[in-house]
């Protein structure tokens, strides 16, 4: 975990209201698939919690929604070699047993970002089926880094791919597809509707949270979630990525 | 180089600066960023008694210069930090381990479980509670006397904090009810109570409804507060409330805190506090102070 200086190289809408923002460090920092970055903006108190997409070197890339005031100045407000706080690594990330051969991503909305950093880390060594779910065709984004693994598309008004959600395009592949490790991200819905499906099948399945949070550390306990088992897991700190039996949506 | 030693009730810290109790856990996290011997002090996160589960999420939102907080002192139990954390902090710098209760008994036992462990007791009385009806003991100066006597008459060794709540009738008042009631410090300002409205969904956005205010925007408000209790008491004075940096931590002691705690900084950049030391160093040397505490008190008024 380094709190950094970062210098901001490209800063693009790639669909509507999403943005993809660029920025260089220092030094190659290690990210593992899933982790995210805290990134400070100007005249706002609290970092912004968002998935690392994409890492080349000294080079990050995350992708974000524009949401409330905090991203829309993050979108709008920062060009090419401004600076930009950043705190990162954050978080567990992604972790796929080596005897796994065929992984599944599934997501939605902009879980797709934080899954994009898995199809880059894993399509080298695994198999990798990638179900993806938008609203539209217009909200379609980063296809050519989701084509590194076998594409399947999804779109809620069926206007491109599967007409329906990630979830639901994956469950009517998932018997003849047997994979052995899923890894998704999405909204709270998408992730209880898969958990629900995959109940009763023995694939473990393993999710990425989203929350409010404050420090990104896992000091200050704001960004927790429900266990099963009644006890609060820090989504910064012990997740973001759980087992999704292990929380109770 | 500036001395930076500060002594507050007999205890030497090496600088005036603390993280703020709920902003740093009990340091493990912040740790991996730096070593944070390098602080005067750690305010821990809120102990209680047990454990507890804290409030539903959203727990935190913001607003100009502020954040809104409403954790509802999530924490392990004083057992579990004393068997898990309290070595391994004490071995890296001073701790002030922060106490609530849900009765005015619960305040004693906490301090009597803890006396002698630690560097400084703080009491957080600004939590709801059931001697005072559900409300906050810090309201009113007789609660806060009652709540540091009990207290302190549980403590042997160590010397104890009463933190005051700016949700108060006076704040003048509760500081002196607090030396009193036998504080040997008190620090100030505890959070705002406030609220932040989502007005697509017509509903506030914490959880909790109401949460507590804290950041740069409170400091005008915070300094006045530190300056008008450190005039009511002959004990110190431990002032907060949006120090993001060096300039806001002389501000602080000049109106007369003998330290000062940062909070909200630390989730706007992980290393404000060690920024914080290095910049009163650099600002009392270049205005010939030899010794940080030289600075306390000495705002002239107009």
């Amino acid at each position: 975990m380094r709190e950094l200086n970062a210098t901001v190289l490209e800063n693009i809408e790639i669909a509507p209201m999403v943005y993809s923002l660029t920025f260089g460090l220092d030094e190659e920092i290690a990210i593992r698939p899933g982790q995210f970055c805290m990134i400070g903006v100007h005249g706002y108190s609290l970092k912004r919690p968002i998935a690392v997409c994409k890492t080349e070197g000294e080079r990050v890339t995350v992708c974000f929604r524009v949401k409330g005031g905090g991203t829309r100045a993050l979108a709008g407000n920062y060009r090419l070699k401004e600076k930009i706080p950043v705190l990162l690594p954050l978080g567990n990330g992604f972790s796929v047993p080596e005897e796994a051969r065929r992984i599944a991503v599934v997501g939605g909305g902009v879980g797709i970002f934080p899954l994009i950093s898995a199809i880059r880390a894993y399509t080298g060594t695994h198999e990798v089926y990638a179900y993806m779910g938008f609203r539209s065709k217009a909200d379609i984004c980063l296809e050519y880094e989701m084509r590194r693994a076998e594409l399947i598309l999804a779109t809620d008004d069926g206007s491109a791919g599967f007409h329906g959600n990630a979830v639901q395009a994956f469950m009517k592949d998932v018997d003849g597809l047997q994979p052995d490790i899923v890894l998704s991200c999405g909204p709270l819905p998408m992730l209880r509707a898969l958990k629900n499906s995959m109940r009763g099948r023995d694939i473990p399945v393993f999710v990425s949270l989203e929350e409010r949070m404050g420090c990104g550390i896992g000091a200050c306990l704001v960004c927790v979630c429900d266990r099963e088992d009644g006890s609060r897991a820090r989504v910064c700190r012990d997740g973001p990525v759980f087992d999704i039996n292990e929380i109770n949506f | 180089m500036t001395d930076l030693h500060v002594t507050i009730c007999g205890v030497e810290l090496k600088n005036p600066v603390i993280p703020a109790s709920g902003t740093f856990g009990f340091g493990r996290e912040f740790d991996e960023i730096y070593d944070i011997s390098c602080l005067g002090a750690v305010a821990t996160k809120g102990l209680t008694l047990e454990p507890r589960l804290g409030n539903p999420v959203p727990r935190i939102a913001e607003s100009n210069a502020v954040i809104l907080n409403a954790v509802g002192l999530q924490n392990p139990g004083v057992e579990h930090f004393i068997e898990h954390d309290l070595a391994w902090l004490r071995v890296k710098t001073r701790v002030v381990a922060n106490v609530a209760g849900r009765t005015v008994e619960e305040y004693g036992a906490m301090c009597a479980r803890l006396d002698g462990l630690v560097d400084f007791i703080e009491l957080n009385i600004s939590c709801p509670n059931v001697r005072a009806g559900g409300m906050a003991l810090g309201v009113k100066p007789e609660n806060v006397k009652e709540v540091t006597h009990v207290a302190k008459c549980a403590l042997k060794k160590t010397p104890l904090i009463v933190k005051l709540s700016p949700n108060a009738e006076s704040i003048a008042a509760n500081a002196r009810a607090a030396e009193e009631g036998g504080a040997d410090c008190v620090s100030l300002v505890n959070t705002f109570t406030g609220m932040a409205v989502d007005i697509e969904r017509r509903r506030p956005v914490l959880a909790n409804n109401t949460g507590g205010v804290s950041g740069a925007g409170i400091r005008p408000i915070a300094l006045r507060m530190v300056y008008e209790a450190k005039r009511a008491v002959s004990i110190p004075v431990i002032g907060m409330g949006g120090i993001t940096c060096a300039e806001d931590a002389v501000a602080f002691m000049m109106a007369g805190a003998s330290a000062v705690q940062v909070g909200t900084q630390n989730f706007t950049d992980a290393l404000a506090c060690p920024k914080i030391i290095e910049g009163l160093d650099r600002w009392c040397s270049s205005h010939g102070v030899e010794r940080v505490s030289d600075l306390v008190g000495t705002l002239q008024m107009n």
